[in-house]
């Protein structure tokens, strides 16, 4: 699966969370923060973890979301797990 | 004034099932029950691990053991078997229990230790780090480990109005108070969470919730310890669907919050995410939208909202299985009296606390509880909370506007997920209501995105249109994100400036 195909996954996970629908317009910003900008809160990431566990046939093995700064160490983390 | 009975309740089970429900005084008493009568069943599983109710006898025995004494003890122990080890020892021991929140910082538990004048501190090899400020400062403090255990020792004679836990308090408003519950009001709260379904006894729950709350605590596991049900501690939200795969419960407590989660995973996901054999989600701690009822209906699977507070050792009315009333609380449970006064809903009854810790006042001169909430009843005693006192907007014509009250016309539309009411002032100086919606995008998203924003505004000015003037917002805002939340989930209010 290609960078932008995951990106594309990952969309559709997050316009089902509390994360700011204004930066989910068009490509997704890998450098934007997902507390600082997407103003995740703790159901925001619960969504985020178990949506891409689904989505992605993977699992967060001792790691969680509060263990990712931005957009882009999720997709380098899911990158990394599908390989 | 009301004094509802267990009676209201019998035509929602079968008569076995409901002669079986029956009062206890004490939490010693009831643990004594469970222990001989359900044995070898199953009683939690944690971590991989099975305990049955002979063996989480014999090892709340052994915890007892290392509870001689007197005074109250702090119990700062996870979501795990050992907690419900070491809450079933205090309460059979007669030691009364301060449940700590496991988030708590070392310095809040030293300022509880000092505060509440704790002998004690049972606390998980995972959190001892906390008690170490209190360890040192506070002479005498016996630490006991959660995973220790002593010589077995036999329950102690505990009086029903005996203090039994300790539960903070976390309201959206005010400081956290601790209230005080006596072994009678938690085996109140207990029973009550028996009443109005159909299958009671020997269900399978699914634990998400802390057990420092009273939905977690009473509703969860003490009722599912009553019951001789078999409780799966999910440790980690994050798991909490691939436990229940392997788990398959039939009941489930939660947060709406959560509850809206599922719903919205299994349908994007395309299955059923809460397991095949889920009958019933007890739902609480927060305003429950009337759109999850229906939408769980449509996947066979009963969804009660309820109404509870801590002070109130959880449960004060829920609804009755095949409920029709979406928007009531539903029916008040036994043991209690309730009445309005000016539109508050006042309460005294076995449930109710002895009373917040640290001389709070907590009662009127006759021992009313004022719950601080709005609420009516309808003609077949259906509770209806319609708002909260320090919530109430006083407009300069002098019409009172309940703000829950009027959110709930809004939130009843399947686009909107939530929304708060406030008032504000106008460019023109004029104080304006103003409305806050979030958009319930897994229904908003079916509409064209194009059309989105003038469907949703069109559906709530309808709304807006059948509500007396006084209460109709002139402000509407569509938010991009959540609202701030408090952990239970409830939408923070914020005081804004007029």
């Amino acid at each position: 699966m290609t960078r932008t195909e995951i990106k594309d996954k990952l969309k559709e996970i997050l316009l089902m969370t509390d994360a700011d629908s204004r930066l989910l317009e068009g490509e997704l910003d890998e450098s934007k923060e997902l507390i600082a900008d997407y103003g995740f809160s703790s159901v925001g990431m619960l969504y985020t973890v178990i949506g891409i566990e689904e989505m992605f046939g993977i699992r967060f093995e001792n790691v969680g979301m509060s263990d990712f700064k931005t957009l882009g160490d999720v997709v380098d983390y899911i990158e990394k797990a599908l390989r | 004034m009301f004094a509802p009975s267990s009676d209201i309740f019998r035509k929602y089970t079968d008569g076995e099932t409901f002669a079986k429900i029956r009062g206890y005084g004490t939490v010693a008493e009831m643990w004594k029950h469970c222990a001989d009568e359900y044995g070898g069943r199953t009683a939690v599983e944690d971590n991989g691990s099975v305990y049955s109710y002979e063996q989480l006898d014999r090892d709340v025995a052994a915890f007892r053991g290392l509870l001689a004494g007197e005074g109250m003890i702090g119990i700062l122990v996870e979501n795990s078997y050992d907690f419900v080890k070491v809450f079933l020892a205090a309460a059979t021991a007669g030691r009364p229990a301060v449940i700590m929140p496991p988030q708590l910082p070392a310095e809040a538990v030293l300022g509880i230790t000092a505060g509440f004048g704790l002998k004690a501190l049972a606390v998980s090899p995972a959190l001892s780090a906390k008690t170490a400020p209190a360890a040192e400062r506070i002479p005498g403090i016996k630490i006991v480990s959660s995973a220790d255990s002593g010589e077995p020792v036999p329950a102690a004679d505990v009086k029903p109005g005996a203090p039994c836990a300790v539960m903070f308090t976390g309201g959206t408003t005010g400081k956290s108070k601790a209230a005080i519950l006596s072994n009678e009001a938690v085996m109140q709260g207990t029973v009550n969470g028996c009443y109005g379904y159909r299958d009671v006894f020997f269900q399978r729950y699914l634990l998400v919730l802390p057990f420092s709350h009273v939905f977690g605590l009473i509703r969860n596991l003490m009722t599912s310890l009553y019951t001789g049900s078999a409780l799966f501690i999910c440790r980690d939200n994050k798991n909490m669907f691939r436990d229940i795969a392997v788990f398959r419960p039939t009941v489930m407590v939660m947060v709406p919050a959560l509850a809206e989660m599922a719903l919205t995973l299994s349908r994007k996901f395309g299955r059923n995410m809460l397991g095949p054999d889920l009958k019933y989600i007890i739902c609480g701690a927060a305003a429950v939208p009337p759109y999850l009822i229906g939408e769980y209906a449509k996947e066979c699977i009963s969804l009660f909202p309820g109404y509870g507070l801590t002070e109130s050792a959880n449960l004060v009315s829920g609804n009755p299985e095949c409920a029709t009333k979406p928007e009531s609380v539903g029916i008040p449970y036994p043991g209690q009296e309730l009445k309005l006064e000016n539109g508050e809903l006042w309460i005294r009854g076995k449930n109710i606390m002895t009373g917040y810790a640290g001389g709070i006042p907590s009662f009127t001169e006759d021992g009313w509880f004022r719950t601080g909430d709005l609420a009516r009843f309808d003609e077949e005693g259906f509770l209806y909370i319609t708002g909260r006192i320090k919530e109430i907007i006083v407009l300069p014509n002098g019409e009172n506007v309940s703000p829950a009250e009027v959110e709930a016309h809004f939130s009843a539309l399947d686009c909107v997920q939530d929304c708060e009411l406030y008032e504000d002032t106008s460019d023109n100086g004029t104080r304006i209501l103003v409305l806050e919606v979030l958009p319930r995008m897994t229904e908003l998203g079916k509409i064209p995105e194009a059309e989105r924003g003038a469907y949703l505004t069109g559906k709530i000015n309808e709304v807006n249109a059948t509500l007396p003037g006084y209460q109709r917002f002139s402000r509407l805002i569509i938010r991009d994100a959540d609202f701030p939340r408090s952990p239970s989930m409830k939408i923070l209010r914020h005081a804004r400036a007029l």
